[in-house]
């Protein structure tokens, strides 16, 4: 029955693919690469293979999610740099990630800033100050007047050096004159394991990873950290609420090309990608997942990726100062 | 241990050897220790003093044996010297020629090419097996398996 | 009481012809994967996804993985037939395995392995459904103190693994730990030895390497030996001989023990059950002396834990909520993707569903069984091919395999250049596994003791406070001790090889 059903959608797909491909000869001519510079079944994958799915009907050509992981993104973002501008190769960017590896003279990235050409931006994951439910700290409160009380010994973990978590931290050590120990972690499986172990007191992370584990009761969420509130965690203040206003964080992730893109590619990309972002089955699968989308396109994405680059300078720069 | 398995060994030992001080060397340059403990340079740094340690007593113990039994050439000589040289020089080419000409050309030159200096004269066996080989490949890979292969500056 | 009722109830919704088609399709699949090096069970278990798109949340998950199952299994088959692991969990059955296949006995070894991991996936899942959440929190335990003690031991039980001599089982074991620096430091994200190439940023990969060292080599000692003809023209049985079966009967029970504790840390991925396996072994057999010369214990063990690990790494998954390797993570990836977030609550909201994959599981591994035993004849006939045939095939394939892994091309060179190192250093009898396993393990030891003195604010007496650590450390101390200031251990260690 089922696979009955997929059978004929599939063949639907197909005589509607041959259809458009014999119709138009313009962009896009052949299949389309779309770069995910981490691994497959993260987060940024899922959302690229949603999407894909969805926009390769817009656009009549097949797009193919290609996994180019390693170096926290750095590997997958040099290969695109490199890459023909025909529109051929998009890729994702997430930020401030992409930022602060250009912006961390150690990493000796051969891409800057206005190496890639922002089209589309799809998700925004706020960040989030989370703990396990049974610790002795139950509000932000009570976690900052720890720390203040035994300096450089609450143990605070990141999904990894320089990503937004690390930068998160930084802020909250800036905003509250406090200081955590620092652990690096590679994602969000290992911090899951180091908090639920009590290997590590608090985590610094982004809400979409963790909705439904706030929700069942086994980690508590102290404060999300962003201007409103999240629609998925409704009950979690956010900090300016609390009192620190300049502690904001989250990572957004959309789609980018190699710079030098042509005006004509970037506005059929531009128009298929916001029509494919705002179907309701992506709306729905992104938001089951507990990612917030946000669509940014043209101008708007430009000036919010330059400006997030500026803000991304100056903590990048304090933290390496830190390890000296 | 034999007289050229021993010389087999020195150079082998020497190699590890020297590639332990480049190591080392290159380690420094990198942080070893600060405020948050161990640096990027330190595990290399131990590792390769260790290795450099190791391949000093092994040439020390090497050079202390007394070669004994016949002197069996290690290295391969005449025909056999061009069939692991062929092995090695197909897939150099092969690597080389892979983004220029694209998968299918490429594999369907290596194919042929390998078979027929293996020895193989059916010509029609060596051609039903290079296309397989490539297109055949190309086609189950690409098409079915979503896994993209190069194609070259020809357009296939 | 409850668990045998809701099990039952797992049955009749996983058994529906619909889902046991899903079943038989996914085992395919990952077989074919499997096979494929290069295309390992992570990118392949990915690369299918969009495929269960379309299908009911229970047949798309029970077809995921099916194709894990199957790719675990078909990693075997290459590294039993041509001496290329097709993913890093059978990295350790080319060992023992192609010996096997050399003296006609592919047939053998394949079959033992097929019944090795049914056996391995089943009890492993019965462990699963008994024990899933008790154990699974005591498996937390594990920390990153706990894993470099743990990555300690397996590097010291890799003595076990050395050939003539035991300074060059260390020396090859520091060559793959250097090897595994290569690339952007873990945790400072500074580049180290990659000499301003891009393509070593991410390090290099241990599967191009593996098939260069074992594969690649293999074919050019072939070629050196000027045998050139197929490497068995006999294929005896192809089913084990009652006594082979009772030889590897305590290799099957000890391969599922390892392989289920493992499975239920996570993070320790799926190579070093089959490593522990293969050594424990080698160290408690009564002739040590005839692994690596085609011994029946060295595949039925390493592959048994390889297939009980595999369906014990999905307790963190389904009772925490965290993938345990990549592959996990790909099926996790895919479980959200179909609106059900695994976890404890998991259990709760969706017992049905729940159910009805671990049902799957049982499902999984017999068809996957069913499947394999019969193929196991045609495998074997594929070493018949002649020589040149056969050369080529495996070429292609090593070629198809290390570009495909990440698209590169570098990858090809990086196969070619161990394919060479490997020949010379097997001509000059240095053992190969100790590398490999070091480039496996070296990265997480390395990591793992980083974060250890990062929690510790730098100081290494937290490993006083942690028993586990300390328990296994001892271990580890033990094991160098006897190896090295006993002389009678080093004699049973050089006599291995001879």
């Amino acid at each position: 029955m089922i696979l009955g059903r997929a059978l004929v959608r599939c063949l639907a797909v197909l005589a509607l693919l041959i259809a458009t491909a014999a119709g138009a000869a313009e962009y896009p001519t052949k299949p389309i690469q779309l770069l995910v510079m981490f691994p497959a079944g993260g987060s940024t994958d899922i959302g690229a293979r949603i999407v894909a799915s969805i926009a390769e009907k817009e656009l009549g050509q097949p797009i193919v999610v290609v996994n180019k992981s390693g170096a926290g993104g750095q590997v997958g973002w040099t290969e695109m740099s490199r890459a023909k501008p025909d529109g051929y190769t998009l890729g994702f960017i997430n930020l401030p990630g992409l930022n602060t590896i250009i912006l961390d003279p150690e990493r000796k990235a051969v891409f800057k800033a206005d190496s890639f050409a922002p089209i589309i931006n799809q998700v925004v994951d706020a960040g989030i100050i989370w703990l396990k439910a049974d610790s002795p700290y139950k509000t932000l409160g009570d976690l900052i007047e720890a720390a203040r009380q035994k300096p450089g010994q609450i143990t605070a973990c990141t999904t990894g050096i320089l990503s937004d978590d690390h930068l998160a931290i930084l802020m909250m050590e800036e905003a509250a004159k406090v200081q955590f120990r620092i652990v690096h972690f590679d994602g969000g499986a290992q911090q899951m394991t180091a908090i639920l172990g009590n290997h590590v007191e608090v985590a610094f992370d982004n809400v979409g990873g963790i909705v439904k584990r706030v929700q069942s009761g086994e980690v508590r969420a102290l404060a999300v950290m962003d201007p409103a509130r999240s629609k998925f965690l409704p009950d979690v203040p956010t900090t300016p609420e609390l009192g620190y206003p300049t502690v904001l964080s989250n990572s957004t992730r959309g789609i980018a090309a190699p710079k030098g893109v042509p005006a004509n590619v970037v506005k059929r990309l531009e128009a298929a990608f916001t029509k494919a972002m705002e179907n309701a089955d992506h709306v729905k699968k992104m938001e089951d997942t507990g990612l917030a989308i946000k669509v940014m396109t043209g101008d708007e994405y430009r000036k919010y990726y330059q400006d997030l680059h500026a803000k991304a300078a100056k903590y990048t720069e304090w933290a390496r100062s830190q390890q000296r | 241990m034999s007289a050229t398995m021993r010389r087999g060994w020195r150079v082998a030992t020497i190699v590890l050897f020297a590639l332990s001080i480049f190591t080392i060397h290159q380690s420094v340059e990198l942080s070893l220790m600060d405020r948050l403990g161990p640096g990027p340079g330190f595990f290399p740094f131990w590792l390769a003093l260790l290795g450099a340690l190791l391949s000093l007593i092994l040439f020390v113990e090497v050079h202390r044996t007394r070669p004994e039994g016949p002197a069996i050439p290690l290295m391969p000589r005449g025909p056999a010297l061009g069939q692991v040289s062929l092995i090695v020089a197909s897939i150099a080419v092969t690597a080389a020629l892979l983004e220029p000409l694209g998968f299918r050309l490429a594999m369907l030159l290596f194919n042929g090419g390998l078979l027929f200096a293996m020895g193989e004269r059916r010509w029609w066996a060596v051609a039903l097996f290079a296309v397989t080989g490539s297109f055949g490949v190309y086609h189950v890979f690409n098409n079915w398996l979503d896994v993209v292969l190069p194609v070259g500056r020809l357009g296939i | 009481m409850d668990t045998l009722a809701l099990l039952a109830n797992g049955f009749v919704a996983a058994a529906t012809p619909t889902n046991l088609t899903f079943a038989l399709i996914g085992c395919v699949l990952g077989t074919l994967i499997g096979v494929l090096p290069g295309l390992g069970p992570a990118a392949g278990t990915a690369i299918l996804i969009p495929l269960t798109f379309n299908l009911d949340p229970t047949g798309a998950i029970i077809m995921l993985c099916a194709i894990y199952y199957g790719a675990m299994y078909g990693g075997t088959i290459t590294s039993v037939l041509i001496n290329v692991p097709g993913e890093a969990a059978s990295v350790i059955t080319c060992i023992d395995g192609y010996e096997m296949a050399k003296q006609g006995r592919a047939g053998t070894a394949l079959a033992v392995a097929a019944i090795g991991s049914f056996i391995g996936g089943c009890i492993s899942t019965i462990a699963l459904t008994a024990v899933a959440l008790p154990l699974a929190q005591l498996a937390l335990k594990f920390g990153p103190v706990e894993f470099f003690a743990l990555m300690v031991v397996g590097l010291s039980l890799v003595i076990g693994l050395a050939g003539k001599s035991l300074a060059a089982a260390l020396l090859m074991t520091v060559f793959g730990l250097l090897i595994a620096m290569v690339g952007i430091d873990p945790v400072r994200g500074a580049p180290r030895f990659t000499f301003g190439v891009e393509d070593l940023l991410d390090g290099v990969g241990f599967i191009p390497v593996a098939m260069g060292l074992f594969g690649i080599s293999e074919l050019m000692l072939a070629a050196d030996s000027r045998l050139l003809k197929p490497i068995s023209t006999r294929i005896s049985s192809l089913i084990p001989s009652r006594r082979e079966m009772r030889d590897c009967a305590g290799s099957i029970g000890r391969g599922t023990v390892i392989g289920f504790v493992l499975g239920l840390i996570p993070g320790v991925g799926a190579v070093i059950p089959t490593f522990l396996a293969y050594v424990l072994e080698k160290k408690i057999s009564k002739t040590p002396e005839r692994f690596g010369k085609g011994a029946i214990e060295g595949v039925a063990a390493p592959e048994t834990a390889n297939n009980a690990y595999a369906n014990a790494a999905m307790v963190p998954l389904l009772a925490l909520g965290i993938p345990s390797s990549p592959t996990i993570a790909v099926l996790m990836g895919a479980f959200i993707i179909n609106g059900l977030t695994p976890g404890p609550f998991l259990f709760q909201e969706r017992p049905d569903l729940v159910w009805a994959i671990i049902a799957s599981f049982f499902i999984g591994n017999v068809i996957l069984l069913a499947l394999n035993l019969p193929l196991v004849g045609l495998w074997a006939k594929l070493l018949r091919m002649p020589y040149h045939y056969l050369c080529t095939g495996v070429l292609l394939f090593c070629i198809l395999g290390a570009y495909s892994l990440k698209q590169s091309v570098f990858d090809v060179w990086v196969m070619l250049g161990f394919g060479v190192v490997g020949y010379l250093l097997r001509k000059l009898d240095f053992p190969l596994a100790p590398a490999i396993l070091a480039l496996i393990l070296g990265p997480i030891m390395e990591r793992s003791l980083r974060t250890t003195l990062e929690i510790s604010g730098g100081s290494f007496a937290i490993f006083l406070d942690r028993p586990i650590a300390m328990v296994l450390l001892a271990i580890a101390a033990a094991v160098i001790v006897t190896v090295a200031f006993s002389p009678k251990a080093i004699e049973a260690v050089s006599e291995d090889a001879q």
